[in-house]
């Protein structure tokens, strides 16, 4: 594993991207709708997964109510496309703006919480947009039924119906959002936030605005599950409140925390254990969550830092492990 | 020797072909049931299953349909939107010939919009919001009754018999009640009821002792919740518990036997349902048939009501299968838009359905629970 | 007359609140750990109370309130040694692993405990025998108290009380606050860690699969989704007074179920969730280690 990853990470990156691109592309073509529908969910799962890998990937931070943002994007597509008739596509950038906002309002005044406290309240956070939308706040969000009759994303006058349309949609975003994220990696905001994740005093201390820091992690990462949302909303055309639950947080944070925190084909890694794997486990019916949570204990048992970590994190969760005490000196 | 070869393959090919042609006309008639077997409804959608293998089973023993077995393929959307426009996908790919489901309208909404486009034979036993019907698919059906029509009836139902004039309702803020609850409050107003009290509960709750200190305060004629049996229950209990004197009515999802177990029966007793007939008051064969059947069968009767939709469901798609001979949809929903009249359903006489695809002749009951905690018709019916 | 009443059911819901609490701020204390699977052994304690209920009334032949101590004696048995199992299998692999793969540990522990209630018992609701939970009541200054409710708050503060004397006054209990507060230092004191974290694993849980019989017993009936709405609730009590601390999962516990009867009794119940939440958001925000801090030492 180890040597082919190597070996990967030698050959020039282009290679292999153009090559996964293309791979992506010819994928769908084969299959039937059913299998291409899946595609599509995984991608879309993949999208969340990258988004909040950057809050709880690089930030550190513990956000389990990440699904607030999804369905606040997806409620905005289609608040705009059902009262304003403004076509699918355009829905975008506001969905991310309205997402990216609620991102900032509700994260400003509880930034300075530690771990587990703000663990605590992004769950309440995210019950509460899920309650605010089943209680029908204002009479515009229909309530536990959700909205529906929502149009689907049209190109040019072409009407995007069929999955494997949405599919290279989806694809188009994610293949975004794959770039943007790998260029926030690298950049300084992107050391900055390991630098929070592994030591928020000592990065104080070396002159990183913390508090400024976290705020853009929610932010971005909350804006763009918002994209997702909106996504989401042009391809099954009805939304609930239940996509805020609290099951799907659970969901967006095993696919990167499984996946490998912190590292990008990780949470692909993940999305496909969380995501497709359950869907292609079908035929276990009745015990197909109590399978998942068998999987989800034993993968953190035998590899608790992910399946594709970053090597940081995976030296930081190793280290931890293995407390590998220099040998004594022979002799006097 | 290439002659010999050539004949081999000839002989390959025709006998392959003489298979495929065999399976056409053996092959099985692929029925798809959509339903959350797992998650919230889990309960509802287990009794889906139950149900509607029962009469599968039945068919097939009897000499199948048109002569060909049945096939039931099941699949569970855990009642999620998402998951249901993927199985529904997974139906579609597997050809079936109609489809049987969803349980709650949020998923047989994106499950609708997949059937129509693949223009399969769509029936909803349990989906009761009103857009489903809205759309304009000629090929999707409900068995059950829209939320107004029950509405309508129970507003009757407390100003005619029980000359209520201050009015609450108290519904769970799940898709099916938030409806009933609506349509009953514009048609009470309507008709000169004041509805002084309007609130909902939340789906999971346990404890209602504070919202039925308040409505003890409200002093209200008579209070109907619109949510299922097992809050429905809770509620009784505990207004017992706090000594309060409440006229409860409470609506067809509260139509359940356990609803009296839950509750206790001191504190049932004299509780006003509003609901489609029970099968035992309905005076027909298939009715009672079906229930003694399912107890056979299961070792437990068929409580839910919409276990009994789904059975008609199912009862539908034969019946139009059986007399058009066919198992084409287009030509099955033409037969149940125009010439489906007066079928003997399960849950009652199937008048028809319109053209939007909702079920024709709504006949509500109002029971009210016994000394015994049984069910009995209410002397007066609006 | 309203405001008492409201009062009393706040305070008995508080008081299942406060039960189920303790369980996961006793483990955190000890672990670090949020036990997102304390829910659901809850629950597990509803479904076992009423099979050993059922089996003890089949064996008495008659229906009476006095089955249910030996049915709480093995409910709390079984579901401590669920927990003890839970944390030996799921947990303790993970001791060194970081904080985040514990979470996805417990929260798979969550789906199977769930899932196998479901699959065993089935998915439609349970309900205790009637006959079993003590009936009647009387008035109190125009609200109603239950006899059910005083037993209740009568055995959830007995149990509150023996446990923070057990934690304040036994060596065991030192033990395990000397744990809560750094591993290794108190292995060098020659505490045997890990049979103080299992013990830990015997009360919270213990507490918690009892709390879910007198639960499922003042309520009359339930089914397996119990433990996820309830357990979140617990949990954001634990965190209102300070996770790791007994005294402040008592408290919250109370509050909580006060704010909730309150808010639902005066602006309205499907809010009352909302209110909850946004009161548990203002209360970190201001004092970011809950009402009475945590009794854990930062590590610098």
């Amino acid at each position: 594993m180890e040597k082919l990853l190597t070996r990967l990470r030698n050959m020039n990156p282009i290679v292999w991207q153009v090559g996964l691109i293309v791979l992506a592309i010819l994928l769908p073509l084969p299959m039937g709708n059913y299998h291409r529908s899946v595609l599509w969910r995984t991608g879309l799962y993949a999208m969340l997964g990258l988004s909040l890998n950057i809050i709880l990937g690089y930030a550190g931070l513990f956000q389990l109510g990440h699904a607030a943002f999804y369905a606040l994007g997806a409620y905005t597509c289609a608040l705009l496309n059902l009262h304003f008739n403004v076509p699918i596509l355009l829905t975008y950038p506001a969905s991310v703006l309205v997402a990216a906002l609620f991102g900032y309002l509700l994260t400003r005044p509880i930034l300075h919480l530690r771990g587990d406290y703000l663990c605590i309240v992004t769950i309440a956070f995210g019950e509460v947009v899920r309650l605010v939308l089943v209680n029908n706040l204002f009479g515009i969000t229909g309530g536990a039924n959700g909205l529906s009759s929502i149009d689907r994303p049209a190109l040019f006058g072409f009407v995007l119906r069929a999955p494997i349309y949405h599919y290279y949609l989806m694809l188009f975003f994610l293949i975004l959002t794959i770039y943007a994220v790998q260029r926030l990696e690298h950049s300084r905001l992107g050391r900055a936030w390991m630098y929070v994740r592994e030591d928020e005093v000592a990065a104080e201390a070396m002159g990183i605005d913390t508090t400024r820091v976290k705020l853009l992690a929610f932010v971005l990462g909350s804006g763009w599950a918002g994209l997702a949302g909106a996504l989401y909303a042009g391809r099954i055309t009805v939304i609930s409140p239940d996509q805020s639950k609290f099951l799907e947080s659970v969901i967006m944070f095993c696919i990167v925390v499984l996946g490998g925190t912190g590292s990008i084909p990780g949470v692909f890694v993940g999305t496909l254990g969380m995501v497709t794997l359950p869907e292609l486990s079908r035929p276990l019916k009745a015990w197909r969550d109590a399978w998942l949570g068998f999987v989800m204990v034993i993968m953190m048992i035998l590899r608790p830092e992910g399946l594709l970590p970053s090597r940081r994190v995976a030296m930081e969760i190793r280290g931890e492990k293995e407390e590998v005490l220099p040998a004594p000196a022979t002799g006097t | 020797m290439y002659r010999k070869l050539s004949l081999l393959l000839i002989t390959l090919v025709l006998t392959l072909s003489l298979f495929t042609g065999c399976q056409k006309e053996a092959g099985t008639i692929k029925l798809g049931l959509e339903g959350p077997m797992t998650g919230d409804y889990a309960y509802e959608g287990q009794g889906f299953e139950k149900a509607v293998q029962l009469l599968v089973d039945q068919t097939n023993e009897a000499g199948g349909l048109l002569g060909r077995q049945i096939e039931l393929v099941i699949e569970d959307d855990a009642g999620d939107p998402t998951q249901a426009a993927l199985v529904a996908q997974r139906l579609v790919d597997a050809d079936v010939v109609a489809v049987i489901g969803a349980y709650n309208s949020t998923a047989t909404e994106p499950a609708s919009e997949i059937y129509n486009e693949a223009g399969i034979l769509h029936v909803t036993p349990s989906s009761t919001a009103t857009r489903l019907t809205e759309k304009g698919f000629e090929r999707f059906f409900r068995v059950c009754f829209l939320d107004d029509r029950q509405g309508l009836f129970a507003a009757t139902f407390a100003k005619e018999v029980l000359g209520v004039q201050t009015f609450g309702i108290l519904h769970d803020n799940s898709t099916y009640a938030q409806g009933l609850a609506e349509h009953t409050k514009r048609y009470a107003e309507e008709m000169g009821v004041d509805v002084a009290f309007y609130d909902a509960i939340n789906p999971d709750d346990t404890d209602f002792t504070p919202i039925l200190t308040n409505i003890g305060a409200a002093g209200l004629d008579a209070i109907y919740f619109t949510g299922y049996h097992a809050q429905g229950g809770l509620l009784l209990k505990q207004t017992g518990e706090l000594g309060l004197d409440l006229n409860w009515m409470m609506g067809n999802a509260s139509n359940n036997p356990e609803l009296i177990q839950i509750a206790g029966l001191e504190n049932a007793v004299g509780t006003y349902i509003t609901t489609e007939p029970l099968p035992k008051d309905v005076d027909y064969p298939e009715a009672r048939q079906f229930v003694a059947d399912f107890e056979e069968a299961y070792d437990m009767s068929p409580d839910s009501v919409w276990w009994m939709m789904a059975a008609e469901a199912f009862n539908v798609i034969r019946y139009a299968i059986e007399q058009t001979e066919s198992t084409d949809s287009e030509v099955l929903a033409d037969f149940l838009h125009n010439e489906a009249k007066d079928i003997n359903g399960i849950t009652g006489p199937i008048l028809g359905w319109d053209e939007k695809g909702d079920r024709l002749g709504t006949i509500h009951l109002a029971y009210i629970i016994g000394e015994n905690g049984d069910f009995i018709v209410n002397p007066e019916q609006p | 007359m309203q405001f008492l009443q409201q009062m009393i059911n706040g305070i008995t819901i508080g008081a299942f609140y406060s039960l189920v609490a303790l369980g996961y701020t006793m483990v955190y204390g000890v672990l670090k750990l949020i036990n997102f699977a304390h829910g659901d052994l809850f629950m597990w304690g509803a479904y076992v109370g009423l099979t050993g209920l059922n089996i003890i009334l089949a064996l008495i032949a008659q229906t009476s309130p006095w089955a249910i101590l030996p049915s709480v004696i093995v409910v709390m048995v079984t579901v401590a040694l669920a927990g003890v199992a839970v944390e030996r299998v799921a947990y303790r692999p993970l001791r060194k692993a970081g904080r985040l793969a514990p979470v996805i540990s417990a929260l798979g522990v969550a789906f199977i405990l769930q899932s196998l209630a479901r699959n065993i018992y089935g998915a439609s609701y349970k309900t205790y025998p009637n006959g079993v939970a003590l009936s009647g009541g009387t008035t109190l200054g125009g609200a109603r108290i239950s006899v059910m409710q005083v037993a209740v708050l009568a055995i959830s503060f007995l149990l509150m009380g023996f446990l923070y004397l057990f934690v304040q006054r036994t060596r065991i209990g030192t033990a395990m606050r000397a744990v809560s507060l750094d591993h290794d230092t108190s292995r060098l004191m020659g505490i045997d860690v890990n049979r103080i974290i299992a013990i830990v694993f015997l009360i919270g849980p213990g507490l918690g699969g009892v709390a879910g019989m007198i639960v499922a017993l003042y309520y009359g009936s339930f089914d397996f989704t119990l433990g996820w709405s309830f357990g979140l609730k617990a949990f954001i009590a634990a965190i209102m007074g300070g996770i790791g601390n007994i005294p402040g999962a008592m408290m919250g516990g109370m509050i909580l179920g006060i704010i909730e009867t309150l808010g639902s009794g005066y602006l309205s119940p499907q809010w009352k969730d909302v209110i909850a939440y946004v009161i548990l958001i203002l209360i970190l925000i201001f004092r970011p280690t809950g009402l009475l801090g945590e009794r854990v030492a930062e590590k610098l």
